[in-house]
């Protein structure tokens, strides 16, 4: 085990480049304290140099608070943590609500946005959304359909809406969005659906488009260069795409952008990977399908394409290329590289080198995992960087309307979106998989706009000849290709990773039990059971000088369709033990956050004190308070105790920010856990207040209590 | 309201009424004006009104769907709640139409002879985990937000119901739910094979045949070949 800091990458990435990259988005991750990003960082790490929590304290960690978002569906994500606000979000219909950490979790705003539920019918896997981010003191949100919104992250203002696809044609958002220099980077869902898929740039300040670049078609909206876009080397050439499909199925055929981005800022370029191409019927759809399935690296400012890798050519078992690219600077064979670390759907860890696309490792992540042999890497043969792939299991040679069986992994893949983390202590990544395998029998679909276009039926099943469960959590050497302890799961393992500079690594279970254990054995070191299922990601994040662990609870997601019931009949004896339970005997439908902590105040000498940031909201900023706090007079209710909390009136002229309740109400409401939150100190300046204003005046976004209770009034809503 | 939003969607995509009209049968019609009295239990051994049409019928089934789908379909799923079965319905094959089999009343049931399913309720089998499968589940058995269909047409959603909201879709959205059915009306991968997957659910749901693949299936006649041809590429 290596305990060298050969993979600091992540420091050399945040620290050397922000004349580069968003400076807003990479001070806000250079702060460890923070979370503003839902990859943590550009990198897509999911590794955090906090470390008050760690191996030795863990199993003290205790629930320090909850939060219920109120919506029932599938959470995936996780919340963001700038300043001394926390930003949650929900699935469809796509709340935000923004708590003051510094007030006992208290709404300072909400927004709500109105949606035509009609989307949630073009939704194939559950109405998830996989979180927020921020840049320039805006909370980017992606809409279920298609709009991306820009939020005052002080006020929940509107700043501008941009809607990037027709969910009348199965066009949905799904996705987190990266905010990138002066741009920010939008994916597209709906790859059951036909649809086309693109990434789409929009310019920060307003919203509008700056450029699109498309997974097929024309060399042109791809924006690729024939001569010097490469494919493992070499130029792809003109008409790359179009040459790879029989007729006009590009036009239908998928490809769509719906994992995680990252972001290089010294190469200058980003990074993601395109779904599957559509239909699920390979005999409908001749030829490589380019470029579906294919990890691609361009320049942030024109999209251009440097290279491209398609790792499964011709899909023909819905091994969507979305996961995450994780982006490490590590000792390869004696040399320093920089490298990008890919756990694909397919079953196989791709390790290449990210400035050139250069394949340099490519190994199966579960050694079930039977579509292929291997991946060719012998540069000179024409099969270089091609699945070798095993007739047996091979949908497309077996044809339509024959059922293929016994294929691992299932469609589900290894491993789906649920992205994994690596420890520069350790240099391993963590990964949470599937252990799943399936039949797939394709057949003859019709094409009709805005209706699922699948053209195979699957039937999935635990892998046969294992433990019996159908997940795996999963420790990686990406140097070696190699599988360095494993953890089996009874369900899918569904949630984000998260690794710690304490030497711990976290993840949620379908079961709902959030898992701390050891980044070096994989020892189990804690576990509590949440109310729901977790398929949203771990995070961590630091206030007041203390460190929390914070994670969504919520089953749903794919997850949830195939484990809901069990995938198999328990009957059926295929010799294996509790996987085959359903998911409905461990937990049910649920929305909370849970928030972590150990016991006690915090360190004396808090170990990475959260800077002042720039970005954040003065939540104790009284200086402008009191000009709200006069501007109504006569609301002023009888209990002492009520007039800050009667702040919590927000103002709200910008489209979709849901008025707080009325000054009134939220006293009352306040006014109690005011008090209870702060028994011994009436005046406690932080209590009860959380007045987010949300004119374009704004700039105010909390009065402290002492002054609005000096002043006895309220302001009203107006 | 929504029935003449029904009747809109359904006049409006002629392959879908057409589709309706082929697979619903003329003895089927009337009883789906039975759905009117919003009684789905009651299923097909009802008095037959004269003159329904099928546009007519689509539009009343709505209603029923309305006032008895949704909380029966919706709710509690996820558990799996015990319900009382659907009365009265005939599930003995009578006669065959373009390889699919119906009972006396026109209603389309499965045929499982010696553990071999009847063509069509292979067809279901594949098509619903194409189509179906994706939002209730595999083998009928529902999800965290989808109600598993093998149990609801069994319990409390008849055959109408069954295709007024395949047809055009179903909502419950609320402050507590936010569940949406799509309308597959102009779906050929679902309408051409509608019938096929109602009765593969109610061979799921009468446990006629078990989860998983069926394991035995008889050959694809050339009526059913024809039909399926002439639907998937009218």
């Amino acid at each position: 085990m290596k305990l060298t800091l050969t993979g600091a990458g992540v420091a050399l990435l945040l620290s050397s480049s922000a004349i580069w990259a968003n400076d807003s988005v990479m001070q806000a991750i250079a702060d460890p304290g923070q979370y503003a990003i839902q990859t943590l960082d550009y990198a897509n790490t999911r590794y955090s140099p906090l470390d008050q929590i760690n191996r030795d304290n863990v199993g003290d960690l205790r629930v320090a608070w909850t939060f219920s978002t109120g919506v029932l569906r599938g959470h995936e994500g996780a919340p963001l943590v700038i300043g001394d606000i926390m930003y949650v979000h929900t699935p469809f219909p796509n709340n935000v609500f923004a708590l003051d950490l510094s007030n006992d979790g208290q709404i300072i705003w909400r927004y709500e946005p109105q949606q035509d539920p009609e989307v949630i019918a073009v939704m194939c896997c559950d109405t998830v959304n996989r979180g927020l981010a921020y840049a320039d003191g805006m909370i980017l949100l992606s809409q279920a359909d298609t709009t991306v919104v820009a939020l005052d992250a002080k006020t929940g203002e509107q700043k501008w809406a941009t809607k990037v696809g027709d969910p009348a044609i199965g066009e949905t958002l799904t996705a987190t969005v990266m905010p990138v220099k002066d741009k920010v980077m939008v994916g597209i869902s709906g790859g059951e659906y036909g649809v086309r898929g693109r990434m789409t740039a929009l310019n920060l300040a307003d919203g509008t488009e700056a450029w699109k670049a498309y997974s097929t078609g024309p060399d042109e909206e791809m924006l690729v260069d024939p001569q010097n876009t490469t494919h493992l080397g070499k130029p792809i050439g003109e008409n790359s795409s179009l040459n790879s499909w029989e007729g006009d199925q590009w036009k239908i055929g998928g490809g769509t952008i719906w994992g995680w981005f990252s972001y290089d800022p010294e190469l200058d370029l980003i990074y993601y990977g395109t779904g599957n191409p559509s239909t699920w019927n390979p005999s409908q759809r001749p030829g490589d399908n380019r470029w579906s399935m294919t990890i691609m690296a361009r320049d942030p400012d024109d999209g251009m394409a440097k290279w491209f890798y398609q790792m499964t050519p011709h899909d023909e078992w819905d091994f969507d290329g979305v996961n995450e690219m994780i982006l490490t600077d590590q000792e390869f064979k004696g040399e320093q590289r920089k490298l990008l670390t890919h756990f694909d759907r397919n079953g196989f860890a791709y390790t290449l080198d990210r400035g050139t696309g250069e394949l340099l490792v490519a190994e199966k992540f579960d050694p079930v995992v039977n579509w292929a042999t291997e991946v060719n890497m012998d540069p000179n043969s024409d099969q270089y960087g091609r699945p070798q792939v095993v007739a047996e299991y091979s949908t497309a040679q077996n044809g339509e309307d024959e059922n293929t069986t016994g294929v691992c992994p299932a469609a589900l893949g290894t491993k789906d979106q649920q992205p994994a983390a690596f420890s520069p202590k350790t240099n391993l990544f963590y990964v949470p998989t599937n252990h799943v395998c399936m039949d797939y029998e394709p057949f003859r679909v019709a094409y009709t706009a805005g209706q699922p276009y699948v053209g195979a039926t699957l039937s999935m099943y635990p892998a046969p000849n294992s433990h019996g469960g159908m997940g795996n959590f999963i420790a990686w050497d990406n140097i070696a290709g190699e599988i360095k302890w494993s953890l089996p799961e009874r369900f899918s393992v569904w949630s984000g990773a998260l690794a710690t500079n304490g030497d711990v690594v976290f993840y949620g279970t379908l079961e709902g039990y959030l898992k701390a254990v050891d980044a070096e054995t994989g020892n189990e070191l804690y576990r509590f059971k949440t109310p729901s299922g977790i398929i949203g990601n771990v995070m961590t994040y630091e206030h007041g000088g203390k460190q929390y662990i914070g994670v969504l609870s919520g089953v749903g997601g794919w997850a949830g369709i195939g484990l809901a019931a069990g995938l198999t009949n328990p009957n059926e004896g295929l010799g294996a033990v509790g996987g085959y339970a359903a998911l409905s005997d461990f937990t049910e439908l649920g929305g909370q956050l849970t928030v972590f902590e150990l016991p006690g105040d915090a360190p004396a000498a808090a170990t990475t004190q959260a800077a002042a940031t720039t970005t954040a909201p003065a939540a104790t900023d009284a200086s402008s308070g009191g000009a709200a706090g006069t501007a109504a007079a006569g609301a002023a209710p009888s209990d002492p105790s009520a007039p800050a909390a009667g702040l919590g009136a927000s103002e709200s002229t910008a489209t979709g920010v849901v008025p707080m309740e009325p000054a009134a109400d939220a006293a009352l409401k306040a006014g109690g856990s005011a008090e209870e939150a702060a028994p011994a100190d009436p005046s406690a300046p932080a209590e009860g207040l959380g007045a987010g204003k949300s004119t374009a005046t704004g700039g105010v976004p909390m009065e402290p209590a002492a002054d609005a209770a000096a002043g006895g009034t309220a302001p009203a809503s107006n | 309201m929504i029935a003449t939003t029904v009747r809109a969607t359904a006049a409006s995509l002629a392959f879908a009424t057409a589709a309706l009209a082929q697979t619903a049968a003329p003895t089927a019609a009337p009883a789906a004006a039975e759905a009117t009295q919003a009684q789905p239990n009651r299923g097909s051994s009802t008095p037959i009104p004269e003159g329904a049409t099928t546009v007519e019928m689509k539009a009343n089934a709505a209603g029923s769907a309305v006032a008895t789908g949704a909380g029966e379909v919706a709710a509690g799923q996820f558990v799996g709640v015990v319900k009382p079965t659907l009365e009265g319905l005939d599930l003995t094959p009578d006669h065959m139409e373009n390889g699919r089999w119906y009972n006396a009343e026109g209603i389309p049931v499965p045929n499982v002879q010696n553990g071999q399913v009847d063509y069509a309720t292979f067809s279901g089998y594949r098509r619903y985990h194409a189509e179906c499968h994706v939002c209730h589940g595999p083998d009928g058995e529902g999800s965290t937000y989808a109600p598993a269909l093998k149990d609801s047409v069994v319990h409390g959603m008849d055959y109408y119901t069954y295709q007024e909201i395949v047809a055009s879709g179903k909502q419950d959205v609320n402050r507590a739910a936010n569940l949406v059915m799509p309308a597959f009306g102009t779906n050929r991968n679902v309408w051409c094979y509608v019938d096929d997957i109602y009765v593969y659910l109610l061979a799921r749901g009468t446990e006629a045949i078990p989860r998983g693949r069926p394991a035995d299936k008889a050959d694809k006649s050339e009526e059913f070949a024809a039909q399926e041809a002439s639907c998937m590429e009218g």
